[in-house]
């Protein structure tokens, strides 16, 4: 018997209309590392939630069948019992966290439980040590990094030592470093201490190269599972709308164009070890694109729409956020500043509309210094979108919250109404017209608060985190909606970490690191700065590091997306069979 | 508000943020009792140049300035009410002992501002429900008590970001006549309130997952432990308290500072 064993499980929550599990059979055997994946709304939470009992004791609603995790029927024991043997680790860290100072809070689990002290002192020291923030003991909780504080959140369920441990997408507010170091935890806890692990995410790229299966949701239903290999080569998981780990996604089109590999990769290394031989030097450099054309034939730009010169800012507990920034950027171009969390390109952004001003230094807007223009009047030109959606919706109807601000600007009502319809049609919302917004799922929120921005037609479009929290389809959706905007000549800036969605959309790259800019250029120069790179914090694409690995055997180190190294490896693999 | 900067605990490690929160409760009581039992300026002053020595041993002088400036505008008021009041309703004139009492009651008020300072600055919320612990109040209150200020940075950080996106919708807040003023906070609120449900079921749920309320008796990291400081303070402040009572039952009421005079 499993270690988890879920037998025809169905769940519904309370006044809903239809289930959000329909029937789950599952076997998890002790010392497997699972990825669960798939769309939002498929289930997967609410399958975690199963797992420690919070269903049905803390969501009553309607379940049936079985759950049983280390021999204990959920039904028939409290949470607070479960907690000891499940941990469950939930998104946001800040969520988590009760105590001002960090030892007091992995303490927290065990004081509950009555553990003697001595016995305490010495499993917080294991968690601490076993998650990297020993060093840490003595900080007070609110002073540290997101990173930090999930690693904080893993160690502080660690200390109570659960045999197996549920994430809920705990990275997802994280730098790709900083998830990196996750995992690289939970690998050590599953490699070494046995622990067996089910892990949410829609990062599939990072967590394939850890796991031993993945299990697919969708619909409430387990759609597909197994082996990575097996899954993610299969059509079933494409059907679904989940995201293949790009060096898959590599392997396969190759397979189509008739170049089969022996194993399929999870990682680059495991792809360039079986290109590497069938590589010959010759071929490949006279088939190589010369790196540096897309330099010449790229666009040209010529009006500069925002000029930022010699800006510098302190926060009164952060010196140099911002530190002697100079940047230009033209009509109609498409930019994605990038860096660490806290590197100051959140700060850099919310100076583009007003809502900090420079302490040295100016910023121009189409020409015009905007030191003496208040933020409402900056914004008719620049539309600044947040990360979360709940920070800004307010209204009754998705109608009233999007005309909210074409009303605070003072158009008048015939104009408002052309506008609402035109951003409902855009952003697909016409079935939530008169809908609450908050009532609608996370992807939908967020698309809200876009059409709240984009209905008074800003020519300046900056968007803050989009990808955080969307799903791969949702993702996608995104990509073409800003080639859209770009093709109606707005100008797009982005503030992202999501190395593999620029590489999908290839904007022109800021790097960031402690409040300067540390490169600026076209994607594939900045991709390929390796110190610039590691300065930032900033992993390339997956496709990059099989390249960057390729290269010496006289291939472009500067590949970044699937369908151009397929074109690449296609012409020099051909010629060596 | 720079008023209520004495009362946020600043990090620091001198003998008064050491000493056990009980006894340096104690302490405080007995300046703050002092200052109330007595009425004239001379004994006040006393308390207060007494209290000063201790801020530095703190090491808060700079928080304690600041409280005391913040205090300044509080400060006159008192000083010029009674004023105010012994020249309108006692006699129509003012004399040197009328200024002296007015005088005496502002110490007395920066006294109990001082003594506040002097506990809330070196005492970590930590340690402070560990001392309520101690006094056996049910310990979902005092859980309650650190979650609220745990999440103090956390709001704040949020209701900025809010402010921040309605200000980027065009909203301005300090436009407008008093009422429509007092509407454009409803775009801020709304979702403050709404992000504060839902933070509280997600909350609840890592409560459940942290095993809360497992068993009834709950063990502690850390523990209060009185050490020989702790006594010596607990005598001294003791000794104190019956020097001050004595004084104020047994020996004559003090004479005034200044000679009589009348002023105006």
């Amino acid at each position: 018997m499993g270690i988890i064993e879920v037998r025809g499980l169905h769940y519904s929550y309370p006044n809903a209309t239809s289930q959000a599990l329909k029937g789950i059979d599952l076997t998890i055997d002790k010392g497997e590392f699972i990825l669960l994946t798939g769309p939002s709304g498929c289930g997967k939470t609410t399958f975690c939630r199963t797992l420690n009992g919070l269903i049905p004791h803390f969501y009553n609603g309607d379940m049936k069948g079985e759950v049983t995790v280390t021999g204990f029927n959920v039904r028939e024991h409290p949470t607070y019992k479960l907690a000891q043997h499940v941990g469950l680790i939930f998104q946001n860290p800040d969520n988590q966290i009760f105590a001002l100072t960090v030892e007091k809070d992995v303490a927290f689990g065990l004081e509950n439980q009555g553990v003697p002290k001595d016995k305490m002192r010495e499993e917080i020291s294991w968690a601490l040590e076993t998650t990297g923030i020993d060093h840490l003991k003595d900080r007070a909780t609110h002073e540290m990094s997101g990173g930090q504080k999930q690693r904080l959140a893993i160690a502080s369920i660690l200390a109570m030592k659960p045999k197996v441990l549920v994430l809920d997408e705990p990275t997802s507010f994280l730098d790709p470093l900083g998830a990196e170091r996750i995992f690289r935890v939970l690998d050590t806890l599953n490699k070494e201490y046995e622990m067996t692990i089910l892990l949410i995410e829609h990062r599939v790229d990072l967590a394939t190269q850890y796991v031993d299966r993945v299990i697919i949701f969708s619909d409430g239903q387990i759609a597909n599972q197994g082996s990575p290999e097996e899954v993610f080569t299969d059509e079933t998981t494409r059907l679904v709308g989940v995201g293949i780990p790009r060096v898959i996604e590599l392997s396969d089109r190759l397979k189509s164009k008739g170049i089969l590999l022996d194993r399929t990769p999870l990682n680059p290394t495991m792809l360039v070890e079986q290109l590497q031989d069938r590589i010959k030097r010759e071929n490949a450099s006279r088939k190589a694109v010369d790196p540096d054309l897309d330099l010449y034939t790229g666009e040209q730009w010529v009006n500069p729409i925002i000029e930022i010169e010699g800006v510098t800012f302190n926060y009164p507990s952060v010196d140099k956020a911002l530190d002697d920034v100079s940047l230009t950027i033209h009509k109609g171009e498409f930019v994605a500043i990038m860096g660490e969390n806290g590197a100051g390109k959140t700060t850099l952004v919310k100076h583009l509309n007003g809502l900090l001003r420079p302490q040295e230094g100016r910023i121009k807007i189409d020409g015009a210094d905007i030191a003496d223009l208040s933020v409402a009047n900056l914004a008719r030109k620049v539309g600044l979108v947040f990360q979360n959606p709940d920070d800004q919706l307010f209204s009754e109807n998705v109608e009233e919250e999007i005309s909210f601000a074409l009303r605070n600007f003072g158009f008048g009502s015939d104009v408002i109404d052309k506008r609402v319809d035109w951003a409902v049609n855009l952003l697909d919302l016409e079935r939530y017209r008169k809908s609450s917004p908050f009532i609608l799922s996370g992807g939908e929120r967020k698309r809200v608060a876009l059409g709240s921005v984009l209905a008074w037609d800003p020519e300046i479009v900056v968007l803050d985190e989009p990808t955080i929290g969307q799903d791969y389809a949702q993702k996608e959706r995104l990509r073409h909606f800003l080639m859209q905007l770009r093709t109606q000549g707005k100008t797009i800036v982005i503030v992202t970490h999501d190395v593999e969605f620029v590489a999908e959309c290839k904007p022109r790259i800021v790097l960031m690191a402690d409040g300067k800019i540390i490169a600026d250029g076209p994607i594939k120069k900045v991709m390929t700065d390796k110190e610039a790179m590691a300065r930032a914090s900033v992993t390339p694409p997956e496709i990059t590091k099989v390249f960057q690995q390729l290269s010496e055997y006289g291939l472009p180190d500067n590949v970044i997306d699937v369908g151009e190294a397929v074109d690449i490896l296609s012409q020099v693999l051909e010629a060596s069979t | 508000m720079s008023l209520l900067e004495g009362l946020r605990f600043t990090r620091g490690d001198s003998l008064i943020h050491r000493l056990d929160p009980r006894v340096k409760f104690l302490m405080t009581m007995v300046i703050f009792t002092s200052a109330i039992l007595f009425m004239d300026l001379l004994p006040l002053l006393t308390i207060f140049l007494v209290q000063i020595p201790l801020i530095f041993i703190a090491e808060i002088q700079q928080e304690w300035t600041k409280s005391m400036k913040g205090s300044v505008f509080l400060a006159t008021i008192i000083f010029s009410t009674n004023l105010i009041s012994y020249y309108f309703f006692q006699s129509r004139s003012l004399n040197t002992e009328n200024v002296e009492t007015a005088l005496a009651l502002t110490v007395r008020f920066l006294n109990l501002i001082t003594s506040f300072s002097l506990f809330f600055l070196t005492t970590s919320p930590d340690k402070l429900s560990l001392a309520l612990e101690k006094a056996r109040i049910p310990y979902e209150f005092n859980f309650a008590f650190i979650t609220a200020i745990r999440f103090v940075p956390v709001l704040a950080d949020e209701a900025q970001s809010i402010i921040d996106a309605q200000r980027s919708r065009g909203l301005e807040l300090d436009k407008g006549s008093f009422l429509t003023k007092i509407r454009n906070y409803i775009p801020i609120l709304l979702p403050l309130i709404i992000n504060s449900i839902r933070r509280s079921l997600d909350l609840a749920e890592a409560m459940e997952s942290r095993a809360f309320g497992a068993t009834r008796d709950r063990t502690n990291l850390f523990e209060l432990v009185m050490e020989g400081r702790d006594y010596a303070v607990i005598v001294i402040s003791l000794v104190l308290l019956a020097a001050v009572i004595y004084m104020k039952l047994y020996l004559p009421p003090f004479e005034p500072l200044f000679p009589y005079r009348v002023l105006i």
